[in-house]
């Protein structure tokens, strides 16, 4: 067995191995450069072994120069397959290193084509025969050659190279790459100038076994290479895993958009929809869905609005009617916010159906204003009725004076005192009939209060004379407190008497039950704020309950009536800026009490 | 001017009432007011035949309500509404209870007046009506408890044989009592004495 055949043929047949493996990598994917290269470093290093096993067998000088050539070209592509593998595999080598390298080994190889005998020897004394590892090996005798120095300083300018480069991808971040490739090969580099110099200075006799310390370096990268391959296997299945992952995280949102009621939808800010969980109702011509698309068109620059706060406030609020595929729509309450997607601004919204909500709201404001309306008609209806019987009573005086008169004129002897008590009877309920007239007219002239100076103490009066019949047939004991001084006011004269003489009424009404105990009404006004208050205070049944709702449309504690004669007085009343309230007196009865504003807020 | 002429106004509105006893006053008609019907209520009755003008809404007791109580008391006064504001269900509620007429306010002369003048009449005639019951009712009371049940069976239209035997009685004690019931009661016919029993609600008991 010679050991030296079995060393070099298996290193050329382990180098082409690795290379063919190589190949095919490169071949399936083109991009795998660092692949290319190690297949042609390996490949050469082939070759190399090859020449150095042929020149240790070689018999004749001439062909051992034949070899030479070879075998420099070798060395020549071994040294630019290895600069292009760190190059494109640690990918942090000087440019100008590599070119300066290629560029000395060029020289080489030419200065080994041109130069004769060859570039390491001047000349070639013959071939020697050695033993090497138990065995018999050419080996040539010569001078060497000075110009053999250009492929020695080629190497060092290599080592160094890797030395750079090395570094760099260790500050780069690649540590174990760049410690297991670039160190590795920087040794054995070194370790072949060092042996190389050894042999060709005669210090140690040894064949040419280049090849030996390049194939270190291409058992080296062949590691890191598989190391790579599975790592990115590992980084397969991990990624196979990630998918399964994100697949089943996709599902679970899927489940959520589609599971949620109403419309669910995530936008970008150009408005297209990327995940939404409803057909649009007009799917647009285009291929991307808009979110306007699932809205009237009327009821797009309001979308448009309320989208636009949302990217830019972060949040928005909006009610719109959505339309469904079938053509249909509904009430939906929006609520959108803003999230960023791969740094770029995207919106989720939703929308829930209110549409039952909604029509209950149109109801609820329907019916308000039916109600509205018929206690309108309602109160005019009361209204002219009361003024119907008003107007009835002087009417009924008048006549049955009248007749009176004319029976006594058909006397014989007619009775003046009496005609005259008559025709004086008679124009004072004229007088009233036409004040009755007068009032219906200014409470059916509707539209903006004629406002005129009013002194409270006139109003009081005038309200007390129009009602001297009701509050003599009464019998109750009426108290007036006025102060001396008491500021005017702006207001609409009459109705605001009316008021008052509603609540008077219902005073005297309130006290009609009253019996033994008396009756006594107690009519003051006071000036209060900037304004006046007015307030009738009886010793009668007092209110049933105390609260706001006897002040209700139709609320009545009496047999008849409507129930609209304090909801009518809180209305002119607020007409003019004021407040009516009633409270429960501490002894009996009850107070009603308004507040006049001096100058109502004319809006 | 006779007590047959007296009217009575209750009306809370008082210059009408001023007005209206003028003009009845003119007419020959004896006039009272009163301002509301408890003061009616409160004040004497006045003597009937009679003629009430009532205001139905005063404020307190209302038209319906004392007509209601003079109808339970019993009362032969008239009542002739004068209202305002009358609605149908008021008037017919009114008539029901046995008002004269049901007029509104103002009213004419004439109406008022022929309106009164058949009160007046009705008051008349309820007054004679309750005089003869009253009468009746007095003749009655002189009868014994027998006699009573005598007259009621007579009345009922049975044959003395049948009275008798369901009194316990005979025949001839049956007619003794009878004579006496006929005598008593100034009946000169059975025809008659039925009318008297009518009139005094007897026939109607049948126990």
């Amino acid at each position: 067995m010679n050991w030296v055949i079995v060393a070099w043929t298996g290193a050329t047949s382990a180098s082409l191995m690795l290379a063919a493996i190589h190949l095919f990598v490169w071949i399936r994917n083109r991009k795998a450069w660092a692949s290319l290269m190690f297949c042609l470093m390996a490949a050469c290093t082939a070759g190399m072994a090859g020449c150095e096993l042929a020149m240790m067998r070689v018999t004749d000088v001439n062909q051992l120069g034949a070899i030479l050539q070879w075998y420099n070209l070798s060395r020549w592509a071994v040294t630019l397959a290895l600069i292009g593998f760190m190059h494109f595999y640690l990918g942090a080598g000087r440019p100008w290193l590599e070119l300066t390298v290629i560029g000395l080994r060029t020289l080489a190889l030419l200065l080994n084509l041109f130069v004769s005998p060859n570039a390491y020897y001047s000349s070639i004394d013959g071939l020697n025969r050695i033993i090497f590892f138990g065995q018999a090996v050419t080996v040539v005798e010569g001078i060497p050659n000075p110009l053999m120095l250009v492929g020695q300083v080629s190497m060092l300018v290599l080592a160094a190279y890797l030395v750079d480069t090395t570094w760099r991808a260790y500050t780069a971040g690649a540590y174990n790459r760049a410690l297991r490739v670039g160190s590795s090969s920087v040794f054995f580099v070194l370790a072949l100038s060092l042996q190389t110099m050894l042999v060709l200075w005669g210090v140690v006799e040894a064949p040419i076994m280049a090849s030996l310390f390049f194939l270190g370096i291409v058992g080296v990268m062949a590691f890191e290479l598989s190391e790579d391959m599975l790592r990115s296997t590992r980084l397969a299945e991990n990624l196979q895993q990630r998918e399964v992952d994100l697949r089943r995280e996709r599902k679970l949102t899927d489940a959520v958009f589609q599971g949620a009621p109403g419309l669910l939808f995530l936008q970008s800010q150009d408005g297209v929809i990327r995940r939404w969980n409803k057909r649009p109702a007009n799917p647009s011509e285009v291929i991307e869905t808009k979110i306007h698309d699932f809205f009237r068109k009327e009821d797009h620059p309001a979308l448009s609005e309320s989208l636009e706060k949302t990217f830019s406030e972060g949040s928005a609020n909006f009610e719109l009617d959505l339309l469904h595929s079938d053509g249909s729509a509904s009430r939906h309450f929006f609520s959108t916010v803003q999230i960023e997607i791969g740094e770029k601004p995207h919106l989720i919204g939703i929308g829930i159906d209110v549409s039952a909500e909604h029509a209950l709201g149109l109801e609820l404001a329907l019916q308000k204003e039916k109600l509205a309306r018929v206690s309108q008609i309602a109160s005019m209806s009361e209204l002219s009725s009361s003024l119907a019987h008003e107007i009835n009573q002087p009417l009924a005086i008048i006549l049955s004076n009248a007749e009176a008169a004319q029976r006594q004129l058909e006397l014989p002897v007619p009775n003046h005192n009496e005609l005259r008590d008559i025709l004086k009877d008679i124009v004072a309920a004229d007088i009233r009939a036409a004040d009755v007239i007068r009032r219906l007219r200014s409470i059916l002239q509707r539209g903006q209060p004629v406002l005129k100076p009013v002194a409270p103490s006139s109003l009081l009066n005038n309200v007390l004379r129009l009602l001297k019949t009701d509050l003599d047939n009464s019998g109750a004991l009426v108290s007036k407190k006025i102060p001396k001084r008491l500021p005017n006011f702006l207001a609409d004269r009459i109705p605001v008497e009316q008021v008052l003489i509603n609540l008077i009424k219902n005073a005297l009404e309130a006290m009609h039950g009253n019996g033994t105990r008396g009756k006594s009404l107690i009519l003051s006004c006071a000036a209060e704020g900037s304004g006046v208050r007015f307030s009738v205070r009886d010793n009668g049944c007092g209110l049933p309950e105390s609260g706001d709702w006897i002040f209700e449309a139709f609320h009545t504690t009496k047999p008849t009536g409507l129930g609209l004669g304090l909801k009518i007085s809180q209305t002119i009343i607020q007409a003019h800026g004021g407040r009516l309230w009633a409270e429960v007196n501490k002894g009996r009865g009850a107070s009603f009490h308004f507040h006049l504003p001096l100058r109502p807020e004319t809006t | 001017m006779n007590e047959s002429q007296s009217v009575i106004l209750i009306d809370d509105e008082t210059d009408l009432l001023k007005a209206l006893r003028r003009l009845l006053k003119a007419e020959g008609f004896q006039v009272a007011c009163h301002t509301s019907a408890a003061e009616f209520l409160a004040a004497a009755r006045p003597p009937s035949p009679g003629c009430i003008v009532l205001d139905e809404s005063m404020p307190g007791m209302t038209g319906l309500d004392l007509q209601r109580e003079l109808v339970a008391e019993g009362s032969t006064l008239a009542i002739v509404f004068l209202t305002a504001r009358g609605d149908i269900p008021m008037s017919v509620r009114a008539m029901k209870a046995g008002a004269v007429d049901f007029l509104t306010k103002p009213v004419k002369d004439k109406d008022l007046i022929s309106s009164i003048r058949m009160g007046l009449k009705k008051s008349a005639d309820l007054e004679l009506n309750k005089n003869e019951v009253d009468l009746l009712r007095g003749r009655f009371e002189t009868l014994t408890d027998r006699e009573r049940e005598v007259l009621k069976f007579v009345t009922q239209g049975l044959p003395n044989k049948q009275i008798a035997a369901s009194l316990g009685l005979v025949e001839q004690t049956i007619k003794v009592h009878r004579s006496r019931v006929m005598t008593k009661m100034r009946a000169e016919s059975l025809a008659q004495l039925v009318v008297v029993a009518e009139r005094l609600g007897i026939t109607s008991q049948e126990s």
